[in-house]
């Protein structure tokens, strides 16, 4: 019923740097997962992973790291309350193209303090400068019978639907920025920890690890982890997605067997 | 997910329902959508637990000879007509967005119309009880458009000689009913049965309770196979509280005077109707909100 899970793909280290003369020279940051295959389990407290890295520094400019963890992109669909008539009314959905499932930040100091809004923006680094696909022009899609408006990136409400989706979001621990998540354990040593939550999406991960001095990225280093979600709690959710019929079935039998089981019960009494 | 406390809400939703003899469904859904669980898996996973409490019902109504199945037959007919209707319709507004408006219009129209009559009749009886006056005489005639329709069938056991038509209709309006507000529709059939059916008073409310499970089983197969909705452990959890409650409810309800129990049904049928409609009046805390039915 349950298809086996894919065997998990290696784990992604940053390649480990080579002793060269760039090396003693360079600014250059490495990291690591400790894992990079997650399993979130059916307990649903979601899932702690540590990322570790070393920052090679031979200048005398003090170095920040900020660690960027970007979940899969899929589209996310808004409505909006209006008041019409003294009724709050949920507005037609409005769609965006492609968001992150999973985005977090965390850095040494607060990321304004780090580079400047050009650069965060340029490089998509902060909740606030990620990038949510909308088009240009806005139009309308039909799916399943319903018709959405596509947020177009021009449109003089944009921004309000970008913050509704960055509020919802953070407010299901799926979207976070921690300005002191980069801590330093020892001279040139560093880690942060990524906080999944149990409704954070499976897929594939990708997590940055930049290295800024003097407000500019100086290097990085890319690492992908995958999520997959395991347990009792999913395997009924993936019989629920993938077998609906039988499970709505299992559902009925279950419950009159129960609502006859506690007559037969309480009538013995 | 608070499990204990939702173990304690379905005893407690299941002992109000035994104590009136109904399902219960109308009160559990409001509470699950307080507790923040989404109105559509809430609606959609406590239709089986109208199943559990009904078929319980069923039982010890058909061990007193007071379940009619002919005429049953004929409304659960109608009410899986109903539900395959309201199904659809229920996805199609999810998907429009607008699904919680129609659970806090039906709720508000439907629940408050029927708490204000039932609260109106029974206060009036127990007004004319205290003061000692006669009951007026009760018209037993029955509309005669009942008998004007075609498709005449017999239901010996309900004492009507009427069109097969009125019954199945009210059931497929049950059957909307069950699939927009998670109800078994036992406060619109029961009324319905009595006041414009005419049926035998005594075979009234098995009569209800069987087409219930029929219309919400049929519900809950539909709604997990097309919208994917129910939630089989917080299905589990509630009817697990339910059937227990149910049975000490129904234990209690022999000490109360009928009228009695009616004003308060009555009263809480139009709290809960008027709770559930105040959402659509009051300044939402989010003016945004994530639609469901996003495309994998």
């Amino acid at each position: 019923m349950i298809q086996a899970l894919p065997p998990p793909p290696p784990a992604v280290v940053a390649p480990a740097p080579e002793r060269s003369v760039a090396t003693l020279e360079q600014v250059r940051v490495a990291a690591a997962l400790t894992d990079a295959r997650v399993l979130v389990d059916s307990s649903f407290t979601g899932a702690s992973i540590v990322l570790y890295g070393a920052v090679f520094n031979p200048t005398d400019q003090p170095t920040d790291v900020v660690v960027v963890v970007r979940g899969p992109d899929g589209p996310v669909r808004l409505v909006k309350k209006t008041r019409n008539l003294g009724f709050w009314l949920n507005s037609r959905p409005v769609l965006f193209e492609g968001a992150p499932g999973f985005y977090m930040t965390a850095s040494t100091r607060p990321l304004s303090d780090i580079a400047d809004f050009g650069q965060l923006r340029r490089l998509g680094v902060g909740v606030n400068h990620l990038r949510i696909n909308a088009p240009e022009e806005s139009r309308t899609v039909t799916r399943y019978g319903v018709r959405d408006v596509v947020v177009s990136r021009l449109g003089e409400d944009y921004l309000d639907w970008r913050r509704a989706v960055i509020r919802l979001r953070e407010a299901a621990a799926l979207y976070n920025t921690d300005p002191e998540g980069v801590q330093f354990v020892d001279e040139g040593l560093f880690r942060a920890e990524v906080e999944l939550p149990a409704v954070a999406p499976t897929g594939q991960y990708f997590a940055e690890v930049w290295l800024f001095q003097e407000g500019e990225p100086v290097s990085v280093s890319n690492l992908t982890l995958t999520v997959e979600k395991v347990g009792i709690e999913r395997e009924i959710f993936e019989f629920a997605h993938r077998r609906p019929w039988s499970y709505g079935i299992l559902v009925v039998l279950l419950a009159a067997f129960t609502g006859w089981a506690a007559s037969r019960l309480f009538r013995r009494q | 997910m608070n499990w204990p406390l939702l173990v304690l809400l379905g005893a407690v939703v299941g002992f109000v329902s035994g104590l009136f003899g109904i399902g219960g469904g109308f009160l559990m859904a409001p509470i699950l959508i307080f507790m923040g669980i989404p109105p559509a898996v809430a609606v959609a996973s406590q239709a089986s637990h109208v199943v559990a409490s009904s078929t319980s019902g069923v039982i010890s109504y058909t061990l007193q000879k007071a379940v009619d199945y002919r005429i049953g037959g004929v409304m659960a007919a109608g009410g899986v007509l109903g539900a395959l209707l309201g199904v659809e319709l229920f996805r199609y507004l999810r998907l429009l967005g607008q699904a919680d408006l129609a659970v806090a219009l039906s709720y508000l129209l439907f629940l408050g119309a029927i708490g204000t009559l039932m609260l109106y009749e029974s206060l009036g009886q127990i007004m004319r009880r205290v003061r000692g006056e006669v009951l007026p005489h009760r018209e037993r005639r029955r509309p005669l458009w009942l008998y004007g329709l075609p498709l005449r069938m017999r239901f010996p056991r309900s004492g009507l000689y009427i069109s097969a038509i009125p019954p199945f209709a009210l059931g497929a309006f049950a059957g909307v009913l069950s699939a927009i507000m998670g109800v078994g529709g036992g406060f619109i059939l029961v009324p319905a049965m009595l006041y414009v059916l005419r049926m035998k008073a005594g075979v009234v409310v098995g009569t209800s309770l069987f087409q219930i499970i029929i219309v919400t089983a049929m519900t809950t197969i539909l709604q997990a196979g097309r919208n994917q909705t129910v939630d089989i452990v917080l299905a589990m959890i509630l009817l697990l509280g339910g059937v227990v409650g149910a049975q000490y409810g129904a234990k209690l309800s022999g000490r109360f005077r009928p009228d009695v129990l009616r004003a308060f049904l009555g009263l809480i049928v139009l709290l809960v109707g008027i709770y559930m409609g105040l959402e659509m009046f009051v300044r939402p805390s989010d003016l945004f909100a994530f639609a469901p039915g996003v495309p994998e």
